[in-house]
């Protein structure tokens, strides 16, 4: 499927991500987690190698990608609302065509902000917000647009752990309910499970890749199955394959 | 009792009137001779005496003040922004620029003197001079503090190096911006005073100047007085500029 797919290769390996679908990149700090979603999204040039999105070769960043990250950096001069409209200002003025007439704005960031659960807080400053709801507000930036590929760099890193996995739920509602390939770099390895297709286990010195897991979970997943038995054999697996990428190459 | 609010203003006003009232009792007391410390009320009746000259001499002063600090401004914005927006230029200008701050400004008067000829000029100069610099190095901390995260989800969008600038790098200066305002306003009135009191024929600085050759102690501290109260005017106007113009950087 490489119409829909993205083929990413670091040091000699390839990779294919599907339309839709959600991949995880787990591995040790420095393995080149972050410099993969640079990659990816064109803000970072590969020195070697092809990165393909929707059968286009990657060469500037691209304008069809949603971004976020731990810190939800929002702006704290601006209204949740005027937060999540900051993409479309750009496109526009930018003469992108994917962005709606202004007066279609408001209407759509009230709406997607209902779907994470932050009806009534458009008016509200960034500084009122707790810490999840400033990145369901993050979430919603990088979803206005509506991106073919959203790429998210430890996302829920910094939340509570039942804040985190309220967001893993909502992750799984947006995925659903709109059409987007998801790229995570997360540390957190249920968060992996819980979320993606597949797994990609990095390894550093060089970033490789040194494991591969499909999620055969069916969907939507509960809570309950990446606890269960499945999903703690692949969390073992996940452990045990970390642990030696952690120690220095010989 | 009285508020959180009124205390920050009550406080240090009784303490000041507090010491104003052990100066006048001490100078009385200890027989302290006038022309080498005169008493509050011998100041504030001077100063009632002269009071049209002196606010020839501080209206004189303020403009001075003023037009030194809106070129600095202006000066001060560019360059921040200049710095702050490039590495290169950063690179290149920030270490003269510390380097030319650390010269002290007095040092360069008269030079401006010799260019420029006594009086107005090189009093607005001398304020220019000591008001860029905080302007320009707080703007360039705003700008080159910018989130790798935010820079990453603007760029990811196609935006411009200008849109990131005008979007997110501006606003996010501002409360650094309005936060040097204060700060440069008391430089440049400390660099239009020091100018005055060597090379000039109006202004506190000038008046200050003539009182001490005359041996006038009391016009000395009438003129000390005046300048005070224009400095902490200065300062607080600003200061009020800066929190309403920025709210949203003050959060609790």
């Amino acid at each position: 499927m490489t119409a829909g797919g993205l083929t990413e290769a670091l040091a000699g390996v390839s990779l294919e991500v599907p339309r839709g679908s959600t991949v995880a990149f787990v591995g040790p700090s420095g393995c080149g987690k972050s410099t993969l979603l640079k990659l990816i999204s064109g803000l970072l040039n590969a020195t070697a190698g092809a990165i393909t999105v929707d059968g286009q070769p990657v060469d500037g960043p691209l304008t069809n990608v949603g971004m976020a990250f731990q810190n939800p950096v929002l702006l704290p001069w601006r209204s949740v609302l005027d937060n999540v409209l900051l993409p479309l200002e750009i496109l526009r003025e930018n003469g992108d065509p994917r962005a709606p007439a202004p007066d279609l704005w408001r209407a759509r960031a009230v709406a997607l902000l209902a779907t994470v659960g932050l009806s009534g807080a458009e008016r509200r400053q960034p500084r009122e917000l707790s810490g999840g709801m400033r990145q369901r507000v993050s979430l919603c930036r990088a979803l206005i647009h509506q991106p073919a590929l959203l790429l998210l760099d430890e996302p829920f890193a910094a939340l509570d752990a039942f804040t985190r996995e309220e967001m893993w739920e909502l992750y799984q509602r947006l995925r659903a309910e709109r059409e987007f390939t998801g790229v995570l770099v997360t540390h957190d390895l249920r968060e992996a499970i819980f979320l993606a297709d597949a797994i990609y286990v990095l390894a550093s010195h060089p970033g490789r890749i040194a494991h591969a897991h499909r999620v055969a979970l069916p969907r939507p997943r509960a809570l309950a199955q990446v606890y269960g038995a499945e999903g703690s054999e692949l969390m073992r697996r996940l452990r045990e394959q970390i642990r030696p990428s952690r120690e220095p190459a010989a | 009792m009285i508020g959180p609010r009124s205390r920050r203003v009550v406080l240090p006003l009784a303490v000041f009137v507090g010491l104003v009232l052990a100066w006048e009792a001490a100078v009385t007391v200890l027989h302290v001779q006038p022309i080498v410390l005169p008493p509050p009320s011998g100041v504030a009746l001077t100063m009632a005496r002269t009071a049209g000259p002196i606010a020839f001499h501080a209206w004189h002063t303020l403009l001075t003040t003023l037009l030194g600090f809106v070129a600095a401004v202006g000066l001060g914005l560019l360059l921040g922004f200049a710095i702050g927006g490039s590495a290169t230029v950063n690179d290149a200008l920030y270490p003269l620029l510390v380097g030319f701050n650390s010269i002290p400004k007095a040092a360069v008067v008269p030079l401006l003197v010799m260019w420029f000829g006594i009086g107005t000029a090189p009093a607005v100069l001398t304020a220019f001079l000591l008001a860029f610099f905080p302007v320009a190095v707080n703007v360039a901390v705003g700008l080159a503090t910018l989130e790798a995260e935010l820079r990453d989800v603007l760029r990811s969008l196609g935006a411009s190096r200008w849109q990131i600038f005008r979007k997110v790098g501006v606003p996010r200066t501002m409360p650094l911006f309005f936060a040097s305002l204060k700060v440069a306003v008391s430089s440049a009135f400390v660099g239009s005073v020091i100018s005055e009191t060597v090379a000039s024929n109006a202004g506190i600085g000038y008046l200050m100047a003539v009182a001490a050759s005359d041996f006038n102690t009391r016009l000395a501290f009438g003129g000390l007085a005046v300048l005070g109260a224009m400095g902490v005017l200065l300062y607080g106007i600003f200061a009020v500029i800066e929190r309403r113009m920025t709210a949203w950087a003050y959060a609790e």
